[in-house]
């Protein structure tokens, strides 16, 4: 009935085995249950609450409240504004950015370009530099009396609306803003598509003779499935949490033209209304996932 | 009448005998709020200018209470409201802070501060800026420094339309803005149309139209005949153009310099900063605000509270005090120029002799600060978001008062 000496080896490594894996994860798991985990359930379960920032001193006092924060962030004016700005501004900013970064990509996938590197250097390089800093210098840019673009309309003799400072144009610029600078991180994921695609494709296309749109269309486009999904995804999931730029350029002004969801968030973070803000959170995490999971069912690889 | 003598006997023996205890420990162990008690380390937090030149009056008070050391450390504004909340929170509290006047109500509820001891004299501060420190009837902490808004106006410009005094009142306001367009500015007056902070602007018209924020049991009474009356007169000067309905890119100092706006309505702050914008000095004046039911302004500033969970709060109430002194809160205007909140101070030379500087002097006498209450962050961008709508938007002053009072009922007093 004993256990044969092999098995009880087996065992013993294969504890071994796992206590080694184990320390060699911990480092990990600690930090992550410490600081992504923990505080992730604790927002959740904040989101029941109504915990206010008078209540820090006693955080287990709060009362539960079920669903009500949910129920006033729905029924909350400022919550729709906010997310209806926010809904027109992914609506045209991933649209936008993904359709010119492969477009750019294209042009730039040429071997008859010049300069090919110091382009692609160029339109990636706002992607890589401080969004803040980026937001501070197109305001300076977009500002109604003194900026440089109504500078240089007003030398061809137009009076430059308020980029900025006008509710019909804020929104607009801010996204015009984003797809400049989301450009250049589609580009380098499209070349990175376009290049795996095996030019034996090109060649049978071209001898079947498929003209270039048709190559475009039948061969470049259902190529690049995967990497628009990709794109999309990751430019959705990104435009999803603007915020740096409405905080930096018009503090979601004017007449709440550019709060963004995740803006108003940080509002109602910032006047202590924890609960609620936890519940918003919440609400832009679910619309983040329901929307990524959209995509996959729509631009997942046809088999 | 025996049970009642004998209560007065005893209430009278115990009081003789705390008198006697008193006198007794002074001097030896910690004693509330007396600086003879004064011994031990104190951290002082303090923001901006203010934290980086707290140094000079802390090596005062050490040399007049040796037994005390006295610890600043400078915060920087943006922080300091995060780091003063979570210091609460985490019991790691410094003994002494300057506490912006609107962050009062917040911390107070939050049970973070200690209230002041009766040993000092709410009749020595400006009684605006004593009302910020008075939370649900309690104080917790004093005025260190303040400021209010007054009227900037270009008096050449004015002369120049035909319009030769200090506005008294709305309607010789308007008359102002008018004539200052007349003699060629661009825009009479700058108003803030909206956005972070217009409700400071606002505020004062609506107090001079005898409006008041709340009653005596703390219910809201924004909607009222003097918020419609106010939020009208406010809007009609975008409506006729005497005021640019978008907030402009280029500061307001280097318009009103230049003669493209005649008129603003700010703080002490811009005296220097039209002066560097290259504004001359006979071009323009500061005028009271303008009075109807009362000519009140806004006070706002800095105020000192000690922290509940302070381990010395003898000593910090004694630094405290000591800043109240008014050769002291002298000697703070001349280190930093934070107007003083002590009103004996405004006798000193130092201010008294600066012409421009007793404009503002008078107007504290008549100035309100906001209400000291938990949310009011939260209101107060609901009044700058209703009166953009107003003077941007299409909204009707009735409406936007209307609306202005059931955000802040939303709201509500966290109290």
């Amino acid at each position: 009935m004993t256990a044969s000496p092999a098995f009880a080896y087996r065992r013993r490594r294969n504890w071994r085995q796992a206590l080694v894996a184990w320390s060699f994860a911990l480092p990990f798991v600690v930090l992550f249950g410490a600081f992504m985990a923990g505080p992730i359930l604790v927002s959740f379960l904040t989101s029941f609450t109504d915990m206010r920032i008078t209540d820090i001193r006693s955080p287990f006092g709060v009362s539960f409240i079920g669903f009500d924060n949910y129920v006033d962030v729905f029924q909350d004016p400022a919550f729709r504004k906010a997310a209806r700005n926010t809904a027109l501004y992914v609506l045209f900013a991933v649209p936008l950015t993904i359709g010119l970064g492969l477009l750019v990509a294209l042009g730039l996938n040429q071997a008859t370009v010049r300069l090919r590197n110091v382009l692609r250097l160029g339109y990636f390089l706002p992607y890589v530099t401080s969004i803040v800093a980026i937001a501070v210098v197109w305001r300076l840019i977009l500002g109604t009396d003194a900026g440089l673009l109504n500078g240089l309309l007003g030398g061809l003799g137009v009076k430059g609306p308020g980029w900025l400072n006008d509710s019909r144009y804020s929104l607009w610029s801010i996204i015009l803003m984003t797809t400049w600078r989301g450009l250049g991180l589609q580009m380098i994921i499209f070349l990175a598509g376009l290049q795996a695609i095996p030019s034996e494709l090109y060649e049978a296309a071209s001898v079947d003779g498929a003209g270039r749109w048709h190559q475009f269309r039948y061969v470049t486009l259902p190529m690049l499935r995967p990497t628009l999904l990709f794109s999309a995804v990751i430019a959705s999931i990104g435009l999803m949490q603007f915020f740096e730029e409405p905080f930096v350029m018009t503090q979601g002004g004017p007449l709440d033209s550019t709060v963004s969801v995740a803006y108003f968030a940080y509002e109602q973070f910032s006047f202590g209304n924890y609960g609620y803000t936890a519940a918003i959170s919440y609400v832009l995490f679910m619309t983040i996932a329901a929307l990524t999971f959209l995509q996959f069912r729509l631009l997942r690889p046809k088999t | 009448m025996n049970r009642s003598i004998g209560v007065v006997a005893v209430l009278t023996l115990a009081a003789t005998a705390v008198g006697i205890v008193g006198d007794t420990v002074r001097g030896e162990g910690p004693q509330p709020a007396r600086p003879a008690a004064a011994e031990g380390d104190i951290t002082v937090w303090a923001m901006g200018t203010e934290g980086e030149n707290l140094g000079v009056l802390a090596d005062a008070f050490m040399e007049e209470f040796p037994d005390v050391s006295v610890e600043v450390t400078a915060v920087p504004w943006d922080a300091a409201h995060d780091r003063i909340v979570t210091a609460i929170a985490g019991g790691e509290v410094p003994d002494v802070s300057l506490i912006g006047t609107t962050w009062m109500g917040e911390f107070a509820v939050l049970g973070g501060l200690e209230p002041t001891p009766d040993s000092i004299d709410p009749s020595q501060f400006f009684e605006g800026a004593w009302d910020t420190t008075v939370v649900d009837g309690v104080s917790y902490g004093v005025p260190w420094y303040v400021e209010t808004r007054v009227l900037y106006y270009r008096t050449d410009l004015a002369e120049e339309g035909g319009f030769n005094q200090a506005p008294a009142n709305w309607d010789e306001l308007t008359q102002l803005a008018q004539a200052t367009v007349d003699g060629g500015a661009e825009y009479g007056i700058s108003l803030q149309p909206g956005g972070i902070g217009a409700w400071q602007t606002f505020m004062p018209f609506f107090w001079q139209a005898g409006g008041e924020i709340v009653d005596e049991e703390n219910n809201f009474t924004i909607d009222s005949e003097a918020c419609v009356e106010s939020l009208t007169y406010y809007d009609s000067f975008f409506e006729a153009g005497l005021s640019q309905d978008t907030v402009s890119d280029v500061p307001v100092e280097g318009l009103f310099a230049d003669g493209s706006v005649g008129a603003f309505i700010s703080g002490p702050w811009m005296i220097g900063v039209i002066t560097d914008a290259g504004a001359d000095p006979e071009t323009w004046a500061l005028a009271h605000q303008p009075t109807e039911a009362s000519g009140t302004s806004f006070v706002g500033g800095g105020n000192l509270a000690v922290f509940e969970q302070s381990d010395n709060k003898p000593a910090a109430w004694a630094f405290v005090e000591y800043l109240s002194r008014p050769e002291v809160q002298v000697t703070w205007y001349e280190t930093v120029n934070d107007l003083p909140a002590v009103q004996a101070a405004w006798d000193d030379d130092a201010l008294a002799g600066d012409e421009l500087l007793s404009a503002f002097g008078e107007q504290l006498d008549d100035a309100k600060s906001p209400l000291a209450i938990p949310t009011w962050e939260q209101i107060a961008s609901a009044l700058d978001g209703q009166i953009e709508q107003v003077t941007v938007g299409d909204t009707s002053p009735e409406d936007g008062c209307q609306a202005m009072q059931e955000e802040a009922e939303s709201i509500g007093t966290g109290l």
